[in-house]
């Protein structure tokens, strides 16, 4: 039962992010300059590998998303350490190298940290591998921290029109956007079937189980198509003509957040910058 | 300009897998009245109901939008379903978008309209529907109500002249079923024609100016509700009951304690108030022997329910 266990508290995560997007104190903070914010800092921790920058960063988004927008700390670290396992495998294959004979490739000599040998090859860590992997740690951790704090503060229609400001095509959007609306449709109705068969002890044994989630699968799929053909139906009601057009609703743009936001990216360039020439990690 | 705001005439439609949904349908819709389509599963009100919009086309038999034929070219259908918008059973399988005011904005942004007119209805249908504080709520948190008003706030955004509704109130508690019909009341009085289809033969006969009963596929009666609800053969056929404001008239009728020349009460007040009003000193003899009759009645239906215990 831990597979399905988990399963679900994936799903709940999924939930979880869904509903903070339409309830967190940056829910009224025009879309556009949260895009921006969130963008230019992860093209900021992108471009600079640096390590001290990308631990500002990611203070940075935590105090954001915590403190401005609200979302408990308890929810943020453990949505924090989801990546942690990828990311922690990443890491370590870039940091160990390993050789044969016993120099380390395209680096001084006898720089091992730490060094085994089998029978011909050397497997280890250098300061130079060890760096790399550093860097890719902090940058990967401050990227899904710009990410998060876009995903926990907007909720993905207004996304959907900031793709549509930025003229992406309109198909790729609309798709998404059913996409999204039908994921919890579909959602419900799985949830639904599920109930109705356990209630008749539809998950009581195995077989049982195997039975009924096969039963299940094949229903959901014969109520998408019917979901699709019953949403054309509507839509040609109302006029639809291959397009969805639509109105998002209108939001207020506040100078002092543009301010705010050209500030601190200001501030983190220039500090991205003097860590470059200074040469700090 | 015609009386009649969508009329059909001897509509027949099969669907692909062998289902004769309507047989030779006769309908006209009075303009700017409140009609109720009654009829027991599968009598053929929601096939009825996409051929008004355009959505089915006749295979035999004609469909007329104010006095006119319709034409199924692109341009006349939209031009149709621009006048004639459909409110959905399901409003799940209506609601395509995860945000209320895109959703409601969808409708009168396919009719061309500018952007500010758009604005304007969106922001209109909401107060309307009373959904304006779920303007930043997604669609897939909505209670099932909420749903529904939105997806009727979908439809008034588009400002038709006929809304056509397929059960609107199925699955509604009894509260916001009763805030459903009153906003078609106000819908209504502003001129818009309403068309619904229900099971609910109380508030069929509340609330209709006219009715129309379906029967496999056939229009078996139609008439104002008074005239409707008391053909027991009628009734029978359609499979439907009695409303119980007629039931209980009839008996106070035959009971004495209503005026005999009165006309049916369509609602709760109207009959309190012709029974206060009215005196209770009628003939005993009179009330006894109507009363038998009622009682005989009773015995036939007796028979009608031993009979089906038999079954």
């Amino acid at each position: 039962m831990s597979g399905e266990g988990n399963k679900q508290q994936k799903k709940r995560y999924m939930l979880k992010i869904d509903s903070f997007a339409y309830a967190n104190k940056l829910r009224n903070v025009h879309p556009a300059e949260k895009t921006a914010f969130a963008l230019t800092t992860m093209l900021l921790c992108l471009i600079f590998s640096s390590v001290t920058l990308s631990a500002v960063i990611i203070i940075l988004m935590a105090g954001v998303t915590v403190g401005l927008a609200g979302i408990p700390v308890k929810t943020y670290l453990r949505l924090m350490f989801l990546p942690f396992s990828f990311l922690l495998v990443g890491v370590i294959t870039v940091a160990v190298s390993a050789s044969a004979g016993d120099t380390v490739v395209g680096a001084n000599a006898a720089e091992w940290l730490v060094k085994i040998k089998i029978s011909k090859i050397a497997l280890g860590i250098t300061p130079e591998g060890l760096l790399a992997a550093a860097r890719l740690f902090f940058k990967s951790l401050g990227t899904v921290s710009c990410l998060y704090f876009m995903s926990l503060t907007t909720p993905f229609v207004e996304i959907a029109m900031m793709m549509r400001k930025i003229k992406l095509p309109a198909l790729f959007i609309e798709l998404t956007e059913i996409i999204y609306r039908f994921i919890f449709v579909l959602l419900k109705t799985a949830e639904d079937i599920y109930t109705s068969q356990s209630s008749r002890w539809g998950y009581s044994s195995f077989k049982n189980s195997m039975n009924s989630l096969g039963c299940l699968t094949a229903a959901l799929f014969v109520r998408s198509l019917h979901r699709s053909q019953e949403l054309f139906t509507t839509l040609t009601a109302r006029g639809y003509t291959g397009q969805l057009n639509v109105l998002a609703p209108q939001y207020p743009v506040s100078a002092a957040n543009i301010t705010l936001i050209i500030i601190v990216e200001t501030f983190l360039v220039i500090s991205a910058v003097l860590l470059e020439v200074n040469k700090f990690v | 300009m015609s009386d009649y705001i969508i009329e059909a005439e001897n509509l027949i439609y099969t669907y692909p897998d062998g289902t004769q949904a309507l047989k030779g349908i006769n309908i006209k819709i009075p303009k700017g009245k409140k009609v109720a389509v009654l009829g027991s599963n599968g009598a053929g009100k929601s096939t009825l109901f996409l051929h008004c919009n355009g959505i089915l086309k006749p295979q035999q038999g004609i469909v007329k939008y104010d006095g006119r034929e319709v034409r199924y070219d692109r341009k006349s259908l939209l031009q149709l379903r621009k006048n004639v918008g459909i409110v959905f059973q399901d409003p799940d399988s209506q609601l395509f978008s995860a945000s209320v005011y895109q959703e409601i904005s969808f409708g009168p942004l396919n009719f061309g309209l500018s952007e500010e007119t758009v604005r304007k209805r969106v922001e209109q249908a909401m107060s309307a529907t009373e959904v304006a504080g779920l303007k930043d709520k997604p669609t897939h948190m909505l209670s099932y109500g909420q749903k529904k008003r939105v997806s009727i706030a979908d439809i008034l955004a588009m400002e038709p002249e006929v809304i056509i509704c397929d059960e609107p109130t199925a699955w509604l508690d009894p509260k916001h079923a009763q805030q459903t019909v009153k906003l078609f009341d106000r819908i209504n009085s502003s001129g818009t024609t309403i068309m619904m289809s229900t099971h609910d033969v109380d508030l069929a006969y509340s609330w209709a100016d006219y009715i129309f009963v379906l029967s496999n596929g056939e229009v078996i009666g139609e008439g104002i509700p008074e005239q409707v609800f008391t053909n027991e053969i009628l009734i029978k056929k359609a499979d439907l009951e009695k409303p119980w404001l007629v039931q209980v008239s009839e008996v106070l009728l035959i009971k004495g304690c209503l005026p005999k020349a009165a006309v049916l009460p369509r609602n709760r007040e109207r009959l309190f108030e012709l029974i206060i009003n009215h005196g209770t000193n009628v003939g005993e003899e009179e009330v006894i022997n109507d009363f038998s009759d009622f009682r005989n009645n009773g015995r036939e239906r007796d028979h009608i329910s031993a009979d089906l215990k038999g079954l």
